[in-house]
């Protein structure tokens, strides 16, 4: 696993940098109001899939254990909502923590075979996960007779319930930047560092005095956790849960926006889940061109072409969108460096991309 | 070569951001259809919107409707909830369709119901399971379904046929596959054939990707079952009671007679494999199957013509709907115009397809049974029209 | 246990090591656990339905042809994929072909649509069943995939013992450095090992279709295989054995004796409990554990 860069999120400390931020921060406060609802809707996914991709990074770019259980883990924040709702019509106050609780405690279980398990070995006791949630949701399911999923109302206080896209979109947005701030600080922290020790090489991170097993555990623990509330999120934001919702390929494109993102890098997870969600519409906005319908073509087409962007990066660009854009950004600092030759050569290379092959 | 694949991505993400479709023009029929096109549910329902696509550029082709394009607008979930929910927001928020299709697994309706709903917009499930909220007598105001299978309706009237044609005492084995709609129905039917006197021996529900249906058989066999019935996706159906056959079980089997039932009747070739469905077969050899070969041909069809019957139903359904829309067309007419359905099926169904205010699903439903028969050499019919009441 | 259940393990375990063989070729040599496994044997099932199409009179050319074409697959697979990823980290190879995957299940969507597909019945031929003692009956094409995988494991492991090309394989996949400082070339070594693994994924595919048929579901059957290579010990072909006889067992005793719903759980259950003990496999080597 390499690092896309690690001073890249030294986020409040330059003014210039300050100052982007602050841009960013407005347009996305300002983007609801300018955005079609489709474009809206695209929004939330977007939001959504963020918290479920910064778990991710998380747990494997963080702490390099790698995890297939995230579908298994949204499954489970969903199915939590579902269940409660329907048996006991709860509130969000109480089934959003119930849905955190739950993935706390699925997270400790399924990373207690990282303390044996390393690598491939470890990804594959975490699709176990996937197969008990599917299984256990799909019994609920055929139990109740619940042919089309369970409906589950708006989550209201009062009589104000959240209904209108912009108020999801606030919402979502707030959860997101809570995903990022607590990732931030934890990859700041001693956690992190200890984390990045457990990547390169566990057995050195023991000797330095680390406690492989806790800090493992955190891991998991933290990073399911995250993953259940986004799980409840979505069913919330969807109305509704249904197993079926939560399949194997979910999981491989929650995979795919971590390395797409480039793996390691925060912002990377957001670019990355930002990518994921947009590009099947820009394959199929693309499609739109060609001169007149394919039949199913243009469907095949789409499945495929998210293969071949995965392979192009992994080939071509494995710092992902993070590497390219350091790359632009050196080149950037190469062109000025170069038409004002007094410039310190040191300046561009502060966040060059460690790890170009 | 980096620069360059960087800009296409550049360019294709740009695309994506662009209004899709502005293009079209502003005086057509705008009609979305989200549908399983690819993944675990499209051998199904793919064919069913494909042929339904050729039926629209036919019509089209020949000067639309009411002098106005139809424009089909079809968009992929992949069988998936969330794939389902935001192709719906597209084609209802940003399209601004005034009928919404919907073809696939049941697990992508309850996002698509939310959608449809919170526009107003009509929503029409063609060829796939119907939800209980269209049959009558409370139909919901803004779905409607036409499919020929609804286990709630199919499920007694295969028991009580097997309870009609069993000679001896019937031992049931029941096929299903492990999705929540499958097992509801089987769990449905082992409680009818319990009080009908029958003996339910087993039950099996075997998973979409099995290596090898012969330990299922094994047990169905070993329970001593003498009569199969599954409700299932065809090849669960079919291979199950291949499988059987190849343990030397002797019993006959019953099962729901999706779009792929003809040509594998056919290649199964066993006189103890019966189907029962609401479609007619080409073997009954009418005008309309002859239109639906004709237009699968021209159409270059990417499957075989027998498969696209409910597509052409669903087509002719769609041309009489928007045809007593008129123009301008608007949701509100849409629904209006649908809830006077009256359409003469020509034969693929028992009758025509009627929808009323309180109806958007049928009143009576008919079936036919089939099987092949070896001395002939051919499918033949068992039973005609056998027609029951729709009660809620 | 009545011998048709000890049959229908037979078969279930010879279609899951037939599957597992390709899985560990690839590992053993390259370290590469191959994902798209299931797929690759999935589209050696549709090459089999095309030449079958083109020379329906001549089954044995059709299924020769479709055979070669899964050995060249595998080639084409690695020059043009696989070997750019040669001393990158492990993980981005298995990503790689998980993303292979992907463009695999689309392509053959793309090219045979979802529809089901019998080569059997393009030949002409029934799939009748044979008894092979009182009461066991299983059909020709099962037969026919527990003699193949059985040809199958007895070349590998005399292709591995005994010849040059077999002994390059396994001193690459031991120590790369010090093979390839010894003259073998790596990269025709890797290449013959994808090959080899595709090939065998090609005859499972290709059986299985004349068995039930062909559709785009066939691809899950590799990953259900996959238990069975774990259990066994990723770099083991004998522990792929024996790995598929347990998960076959296990399999088939939760279908008869307990619920039938858990068939797909237990292969990943009886997983577990192996890496739970033996975090390497049953055959597997400890030291492999530190390389993924």
């Amino acid at each position: 696993m390499k690092d896309a860069g690690s001073s890249d999120l030294a986020l409040f400390g330059t003014p210039a940098r300050r100052i982007r931020l602050a841009v960013a921060l407005v347009a996305l406060l300002l983007l609801p109001f300018v955005a079609s609802p489709f474009l809206l809707d695209l929004a939330n996914q977007v939001l959504l899939a963020v918290i479920g991709a910064l778990a991710l990074m998380l747990l494997t770019g963080f702490a390099g254990l790698i995890s297939l259980g995230t579908a298994g883990l949204l499954g489970a924040g969903a199915y939590t909502v579902g269940v409660l709702v329907r048996e006991a019509a709860a509130a969000f106050w109480v089934t959003l923590p119930a849905a955190a609780l739950l993935g706390a405690i699925l997270g400790l279980v399924f990373g207690l075979p990282s303390l044996r398990l390393r690598g491939l070995y470890l990804a594959i006791s975490t699709l176990g996960l996937h197969f008990v949630v599917v299984y256990l949701g799909g019994e609920y399911e055929a139990r109740e007779a619940l042919s089309t999923g369970v409906m589950i109302d708006p989550p209201s206080i009062g009589r104000f319930s959240l209904t209108s896209d912009i108020g999801w979109y606030f919402v979502l947005l707030a959860f997101a930047a809570l995903a990022l701030l607590i990732s931030v600080n934890l990859k700041r922290s001693r956690t992190g560092r200890a984390w990045r020790a457990l990547r390169e090489r566990d057995v050195v991170a023991e000797a330095l005095g680390i406690d492989v097993h806790r800090f493992k555990l955190l891991a998991f623990v933290v990073s399911a956790t995250m993953t259940s509330v986004a799980g409840a999120l979505f069913a919330y934001y969807r109305n509704f849960v249904s197993i079926d919702a939560f399949s194997l390929y979910l999981t491989v494109q929650y995979v795919a926006m971590i390395i797409i993102g480039g793996m390691g890098s925060i912002p990377g997870a957001l670019l990355g889940a930002a990518f994921v969600m947009l590009f099947p519409y820009a394959i199929e906005a693309a499609a739109g061109f060609l001169p007149s319908r394919f039949g199913n073509v243009v469907f095949a087409l789409d499945y495929a072409a998210f293969g071949v962007v995965m392979i192009l990066f992994l080939l071509l660009e494995p710092a992902g969108l993070m590497g390219i854009w350091h790359r632009i950004r050196a080149a950037f600092a190469a062109r000025r460096a170069t038409s004002a030759p007094k410039s310190a050569p040191g300046s561009a290379s502060g966040s060059a991309p460690g790890s170009a092959p | 070569m980096r620069a360059s694949a960087y800009l296409a991505l550049v360019a294709l993400a740009a695309a994506s951001l662009l209004p899709a479709g502005s293009a079209t023009a502003q005086d057509s029929y705008k009609i979305g259809v989200t549908a399983a096109m690819t993944g675990p549910a499209a051998a199904t329902q793919a064919p069913v919107i494909e042929m339904l696509r050729i039926y629209v550029d036919r019509l089209n082709a020949k000067g639309g409707i009411n002098g106005h394009q139809v424009d089909l607008l079809i968009e992929d979930d992949q069988a998936e909830p969330s794939k389902a929910a935001a192709n719906a927001t597209k084609l209802v928020r940003q399209e601004g369709v005034i009928l919404l299709i919907n073809s696939s697994f049941s697990s992508t309706y309850g996002p698509v119901i939310a959608e449809a709903k919170r526009g107003n917009v009509p929503l029409w499930f063609a060829g796939a399971v119907c939800p209980k909220e269209t049959h009558p007598p409370k139909a919901d105001p803004l779905l409607f379904c036409s499919t020929g299978f609804d286990f709630s309706v199919d499920i007694p009237v295969a028991v009580k046929a097997i309870k009609d044609m069993a000679k001896e005492p019937a031992k049931l084995a029941l096929v299903g596959i492990p999705v929540p709609i499958s097992r509801i129905g089987i769990d449905g039917a082992e409680k009818l054939a319990a009080s009908l006197g029958m003996q339910a021996v087993d039950k099996e529900f075997v998973p979409p990707a099995t290596a090898d249906y012969t330990p299922f058989a094994t047990k169905i066999k070993g329970a001593d079952a003498n009569w199969g019935f599954a409700y299932a996706p065809w090849p669960a159906e079919a291979k199950t009671f291949e499988a059987l056959r190849r343990l030397g079980w002797t019993g006959q089997y019953l099962a729901y007679g999706h779009i792929q039932a003809e040509d594998e009747l056919t290649r199964i070739a066993d006189g103890g494999f019966e189907i029962f469905m609401a479609n007619s077969l080409f073997q009954d050899d009418l005008p309309v199957h002859k239109q639906i070969r004709d237009a699968a041909a021209a159409g270059k069809y990417s499957f075989p013509p027998t498969y696209g019957t409910e597509g052409w139903l669903s087509g002719r359904i769609l041309e009489q709907i928007l045809t007593k829309t008129g123009w301008p067309a608007s949701a509100e007419k849409v629904t209006a115009s649908m809830s006077s359905l009256n359409l003469d099926t020509q034969g693929i169904r028992g009758g025509p397809l009627v929808w009323t205010a309180d109806n958007h699903f049928r009143t009576k439903q008919s079936y036919r049974f089939y099987r092949y028969d070896p001395d002939k050499k051919s499918i033949v019919r068992m039973r005609d029209w056998l027609t029951v009441d729709v009660t809620d | 246990m009545s011998p048709q259940l000890i049959a229908n393990i037979v078969v279930l375990a010879a279609i899951y090591a037939l599957v597992s063989a390709g899985y560990v070729l690839v590992y053993r040599v390259s370290h590469v656990l191959n994902l798209a496994h299931g797929e690759l044997m999935m589209i050696g099932a549709y090459i089999l339905v095309a030449t079958a199409g083109l020379f329906s009179g001549n089954p044995i050319l059709a299924l020769l042809l479709a055979a070669v074409s899964g050995l060249v697959m595998g080639l084409v697979v690695y020059a043009v994929l696989m070997r750019w990823l040669t001393g990158e980290a492990v993980l981005a190879a298995v990503l790689v072909t998980i993303a292979l995957g992907i463009l695999l299940r689309g392509l053959s969507i793309l090219i045979w649509t979802t529809q089901q597909f019998y080569p059997a019945a393009i030949f002409g031929w029934r799939n009748p069943p044979v008894h092979i003692l009182p009461g066991v009956q299983i059909s020709v094409a099962s037969l026919a995939i527990v003699a193949l995988t059985i040809i199958v494991y007895a070349a590998l492991f005399l292709f591995l013992q005994f010849t040059a090309w077999g002994v390059r394989m396994r001193a690459a996949g031991q120590n790369p450095l010090l093979a390839e400082q010894r003259g073998i070339r790596l990269h025709a070594v890797y290449a013959l090992a994808w090959g080899l693994s595709t090939f065998t994924a090609s005859l499972a595919g290709m059986l299985l279709s004349l068995d039930s048929g062909v559709e785009s579901t066939m691809a899950t059957i590799g990953l259900k295989a996959f238990p069975a290579a774990l259990v066994g010990g990723l770099d083991s072909l004998f522990g792929a054995l024996v790995g598929a006889l347990i998960v076959a067992a296990a399999e088939i005793a939760a279908i008869q004796f307990v619920n039938p719903l858990l068939s797909d759980v237990v292969p990943f259950l009886v997983l577990l409990l192996v890496l739970a003990v033996r975090p390497w496999g049953l055959f597997g080597s400890r030291e492999q554990l530190d390389r993924v």
